[in-house]
């Protein structure tokens, strides 16, 4: 009830100043902003409709499709030019596909205060491509590990713990930590699992490859050759760092609860909200409702992704070592975007409504609103810790926030896939990725065949075209 | 009214031009575009200009392991899953018409899972068959079977998808045969019953035959649209592990919208027409020579 | 009539199996709808108030609009889907009259030329002459129609096509699979819709799309149900001087009744649910249930209840149908009447 007043109170200050000036006059305009099914992000597109809507005079539709279709649809409507479409709200790996269709976001919002309140990581890279700034973030998003503190602060699994493995019990700082916990409270006769992945295809399962290939693949020395090599565009997916992660990530298995190779990244947030499992890794939404509905409320701690002390090096062939553990945490997803077809009939009035979306007032309070599906990706969003009472006890929200703003600031912090023909790509992945897991095949054997179907992709598509645009997605400049 | 008069009578032209031209100006478009991108190489993206690349699209899909494989699951299903939904179909349509107990009742409940969308279906199915938390697995542990995979292994996910097309679909088997028992004339049987014939034989030699065409027609239907299956694999098992139980629609689908290969998806389109055509004429041709044999 | 007794008992007890086997998956919705996310999350729950404590959140989230809006697809999904239904299921019936009454005979080679001269025309006039789409179709189509018409006059070589042929026709348009012909229609429509007549996301569009996709089941199902019509009541009607349309609303489709229900439910089923066409032809105005069904499972996982809920609202309009429709073929009330 407090959130609401308060949102309430905020619309109406944003409105009383300007109700009667409509400012700027968009009398008659009625925008179609369209992106998938509520209450996740077109709860907060509809939110902030109502204070543009008071603020312009002109009218906001939001349309809502399903996520699976949400692709396809844009793209079959942008490339016909129907103009159905004023603003959507896409997925940045999808970017590359768009972009030909998308207009520029106009200079005046690309300055400012509210603009280098933006994280530079959203800001300078996913938003951008071939140098333009096509979109707008609106939604942060990375990977992250919760942990519960019920257990990792408990005095006799401490004990326990250090006894068994030789090490104090704390947050996993590496992926072999990690799995010495899921072994130590894979406890399958007290209903208590290890850990919960998501390994169903179809059901966000490649993101949680990448995020334990970013800690051995994502090496610093050579920036930008996780997925491909960045001077051949040679795919490296099948390389020793790739192949590591694979088999931890089919290891981890053993420690989820039983029927896991069904489990999508829905699946996972209720069994760690439950307390089912001692720890997930998923997206911010697990922290969330594991302090709000769930039945660990108060013990929810969050920690960037393990990292790593060894890291595979293409170039050289062998495996760099590191005295200090090197965090790549990975941006899976990389959140939610806004931006305005070209063939949008009112792109002035589009891009101010985008503007209202993600300007700090109401952005802050769509990242502390309950189902809206937006997390942090602005400086102000970290800093303003008081906002999130609501939701989490001081500590909950520190650990949270804390390991959000570290991932983004991590030095080595890991892009997500983006490139023409994005689906094509994550096809053979996901396929090859579904017999290496139910162990139709080797993980080597996967692998081999993932990487020989991105060649024959990258070769199809063009290889010189596919490389450059690579290079601009992972902030290389051009050869 | 045979001979000249049915020949020439003009009128038939109004009875059944309507319908052809609706047809016509809808499906027309769609299939020149689909023949000429076919020979086509056409993306979506990456945005690469169109080019002609004569058959090289069929090539590529009959020389595909892929498409070899999902037109095996696919018949498999269909197949199977139509058996049942005819056999079952007609009992309880026979059931219904000889109103057996409460059959105002089973004549609502039984048309129910015709009616509700099938990527619904298919998320229902997901919930009841979750090798877990579903009730199937509850019913399959309490009978000794321990904990299934039902999705994840192969040979259990087909049966699991052939069981849930069954389910949706014997209704609409259960309803035209029950339509077409009601229309049958009723002196037929009253003769027949006055004469003792058993009802064994009063189905063999009686219903059965006059409702073959009717039969005929309804197992077309459900082998046309059957073979079109995809919410059901794409929400339950995405086709996996592999390709395993991919669907040629599901294969086509994600060529064409996930990929938008056009041109690859244009030709496979034509490829499963054949396929269908193949096995609807086989089928027709099998149906007549059986339909002569009781005519 | 011992062996009658016996039948009926196995006949009921199938049906009880058969209601058990329907029934289940519908109530396990049923619930669901009122489980909260923990008696889902950790194991099968069955009864409400023994297993868990149930709530109706997932109905108030669904009607306070935070998961979409139910009403307007609704309306759209009702009205669309009526009235594609009904002109399906009519015009359908005529065209299925036409085949059991009447010969049809057309020469293949006719046929032949049809296709030739629409796509190599629409190739030549969109491909080289730069034609647009809507208009390139519309000239071949005329041109392909008068000339195959005019062809089939004059006697042609070759073998010549029956009225079995011509249904086979009808049913071969629902052969093809859906993908490129709904990317196809997407593409006509946004082109007439550039030549100043909107068919994207209108009633009209969706109309017209969908009675083309009944019109197949229509026309090959009615074409039995109108072959067990004994013909003699008919001639005599025409000895009367009937008009043959007054025949056939008067005293045709009354006499088929059981089978024109039959067949309405079935093309509305199909129409009800129809996913790709929706898709690709609405946006925001028209937008149909199976699409917003389709949403709620969203890229965030799957909220059983929701689904559930989802499910519900869209499955009773097809209830209160279902019961009126099933009445309606009662056996013994129609049939009985007519013969």
């Amino acid at each position: 009830m407090k959130r609401l007043l308060l949102s309430t109170v905020a619309f109406a200050a944003l409105g009383a100043g300007t109700a009667m000036a409509c400012e700027p006059d968009y009398t008659g305009v009625t925008l179609n902003v369209s992106t998938q099914n509520g209450p996740a992000i077109a709860s907060a597109l509809a939110a902030a409709a109502v204070g543009w809507e008071e603020r312009t005079c002109g009218t906001v539709n939001v349309i809502e499709f399903p996520f699976g279709e949400l692709y396809p649809k844009f793209l079959t409507a942008m490339s016909q030019q129907t103009g159905d479409f004023d603003v959507i709200g896409f997925v940045p790996a999808w970017l590359p596909d768009f972009s030909t269709y998308l207009s520029s976001m106009p200079v005046e919002l690309q300055e400012g205060s509210n603009w280098d309140d933006i994280h530079p990581v959203y800001r300078e890279r996913l938003m951008t491509w071939n140098g333009e700034v096509k979109s707008a973030t609106m939604d942060g998003d990375m990977h992250m590990l919760n942990l519960r503190a019920d257990l990792l602060e408990d005095p006799e699994e401490m004990a326990a713990f250090e006894a068994a493995y030789g090490y104090p019990l704390a947050a996993p700082v590496t992926w072999a930590q990690y799995y010495d916990q899921a072994e130590f409270f894979h406890r399958p006769d007290d209903g208590l699992f290890g850990t919960a992945e998501a390994y169903r295809r179809g059901g966000q399962q490649f993101w949680y490859f990448f995020s334990h290939a970013a800690s051995y693949t994502n090496n610093p020395s050579n920036p930008g050759s996780m997925f491909f090599d960045p001077e051949t565009m040679d795919a490296q997916i099948n390389n020793p760092g790739w192949l590591r992660a694979l088999e931890e990530y089919k290891r981890g298995l053993d420690f989820n609860p039983p029927g896991a190779l069904n489990n999508g990244s829905g699946d996972v947030r209720p069994l760690y909200a439950g307390g089912t499992v001692a720890m997930n890794i998923d997206w911010a939404d697990s922290g969330v409702l594991g302090s709000t509905e769930g039945s660990i409320e108060g013990h929810v701690r969050t920690a960037m992704l393990p990292g790593s002390t060894e890291i595979w090096n293409h170039v050289s062939g062998e495996w760099d070592t590191f005295d200090e553990v090197v965090h790549s945490p990975f941006l899976a997803f990389g959140g939610w975007q806004l931006a305005v077809p070209a063939d949008s009939e009112n792109p002035e009035a589009a891009w101010d409504f985008v503007a209202e979306v993600i300007s700090p007032e109401v952005s802050g309070q769509a990242i502390v609103t309950a189902n809206s599906g937006v997390n942090p990706y602005r400086f102000s969003h970290y800093d303003n810790l008081e906002n999130w009472s609501s939701v989490f006890s001081e500590e909950e929200a520190a650990s949270y926030l804390g390991a959000q703003r570290a991932s983004l600031d991590a030095p080595n912090v890991a892009l997500d896939l983006r490139l023409p023909g994005f689906f094509s790509y994550t096809e053979i992945l996901e396929i090859e990725l579904s017999k290496a897991l139910a162990g139709q095949v080797t993980p080597q054997e996967a692998l081999d065949a993932i990487a020989e179907g991105w060649d024959a992709l990258t070769d199809e598509f063009g290889r010189d075209t596919q490389l450059a645009a690579y290079r601009a997605s992972v902030g290389l400049p051009p050869l | 009214m045979h001979g000249d008069a049915v020949r020439h009578d003009k009128v038939k032209y109004a009875f059944i031009w309507p319908a052809f031209i609706i047809v016509l100006v809808i499906s027309i478009f769609p299939l020149i575009y689909a023949l000429t991108v076919s020979f086509q190489s056409v993306r979506l993206v990456p945005p690469l200009p169109p080019r002609f690349v004569g058959v090289d699209n069929y090539v590529d899909i009959l020389s595909s392991q892929r498409f070899w494989g999902s037109t095996w699951t696919t018949a498999t299903i269909v197949f199977v899953s139509v058996a049942f939904q005819y056999a079952l179909g007609f009992l309880l349509a026979l059931a219904l018409h000889h109103n057996v107990r409460g059959s105002s009742l089973y004549r609502v409940v039984f048309l129910l899972p015709m009616f509700i969308a099938p990527v619904c279906v298919a998320l229902i199915a997901r919930m009841v068959f979750h090798p877990y938390l579903g009730p199937v697995n509850d019913a399959m542990v309490g009978l000794g079977f321990g904990n299934l995979p039902f999705l994840t292994e192969p040979a259990l996910a087909i049966m699991v998808l052939i069981s849930i097309e069954t389910w949706q679909w014997t209704p609409f088997v259960t309803l035209l045969m029950l339509a077409g028992l009601q229309s049958m004339p009723s002196e037929v049987f009253e003769a027949a019953r006055v004469d003792d014939i058993g009802p064994w034989r009063r189905f063999w030699d009686l219903t059965f035959p006059m409702l073959l065409p009717l039969s005929v027609a309804v197992i077309f239907i459900r082998l046309i649209e059957g073979f079109k299956v995809i919410d059901t694999v794409f929400v339950l098992t995405g086709g996996g592990p592999g390709t395993a139980t991919e669907t040629l629609t599901l294969f086509a689908y994600n060529e064409g919208f996930k990929k938008f290969n056009l041109g690859m998806t244009s030709a496979l389109s034509f490829v499963f027409l054949i396929v269908v055509i193949v096995f609807g004429t086989i089928y027709l041709a099998a149906a007549r020579r059986l339909m002569r044999r009781y005519a | 009539m011992m062996e009658n007794r016996s039948l009926r008992i196995v006949g009921l007890v199938g049906c009880l199996v058969w209601l058990f086997f329907s029934f289940f998956p519908l109530y396990w919705v049923f619930v669901t709808a009122f489980k909260p996310p923990l008696a889902v999350s950790q194991g099968a729950t069955y009864i409400p108030f023994v297993d868990f404590q149930p709530t109706v959140q997932a109905f108030r989230d669904a009607f306070s609009g935070i998961r979409g809006d139910f009403f307007g697809p609704i309306m759209a999904s009702i009205s669309i889907s009526l009235v594609a239904t009904v002109l399906s299921v009519f015009l359908g019936a005529m065209a299925a009259y036409a085949l059991v009454r009447f010969e049809f005979r057309i020469r293949l080679a006719s046929g032949l030329m049809f296709g030739v001269i629409s796509i190599g025309g629409f190739v030549l006039l969109n491909g080289l002459f730069d034609i647009g789409v809507p208009y390139a179709l519309l000239v071949v189509l005329v041109l392909a129609l008068v000339v195959s018409i005019w062809m089939n006059r004059y006697g042609l070589p070759g073998p010549v096509l029956g009225n079995n042929d011509v249904t086979f026709w009808f049913v071969s348009q629902r052969m093809f699979p859906p993908i490129v012909s709904a990317f196809a229609l997407f593409l006509l429509y946004a082109e007439i819709g550039r030549a100043g007549f909107p068919l994207l996301d209108s009633f009209f569009g969706m109309v017209l799309a969908y009675t083309a996709f009944g019109l197949p089941f229509a026309v090959w199902l009615m074409r039995d149900f109108f072959s067990t019509v004994p013909v003699e009541v008919e001639e005599a009607a025409q000895v009367d001087n009937i008009g043959r349309m007054r025949i056939f609303i008067q005293i045709v489709l009354p006499m088929s009744l059981p089978g024109l229900l039959a067949t309405s439910m079935i093309v509305l089923a199909f129409i009800w649910n129809e996913f790709l066409f929706a898709l690709l032809l609405t946006s925001g105005d028209w937008q149909t249930l199976p699409i917003l069904l389709a949403g709620q499972q969203s890229s965030r996982g799957d909220e059983w209840w929701a689904i559930s809920v989802a499910a519900l609202i869209a499955i009773i309009p097809m209830v209160v149908i279902a019961a009126i429709l099933g009445r309606m073929m009662r056996s013994g009330l129609l049939s009985g009447s007519i013969k």
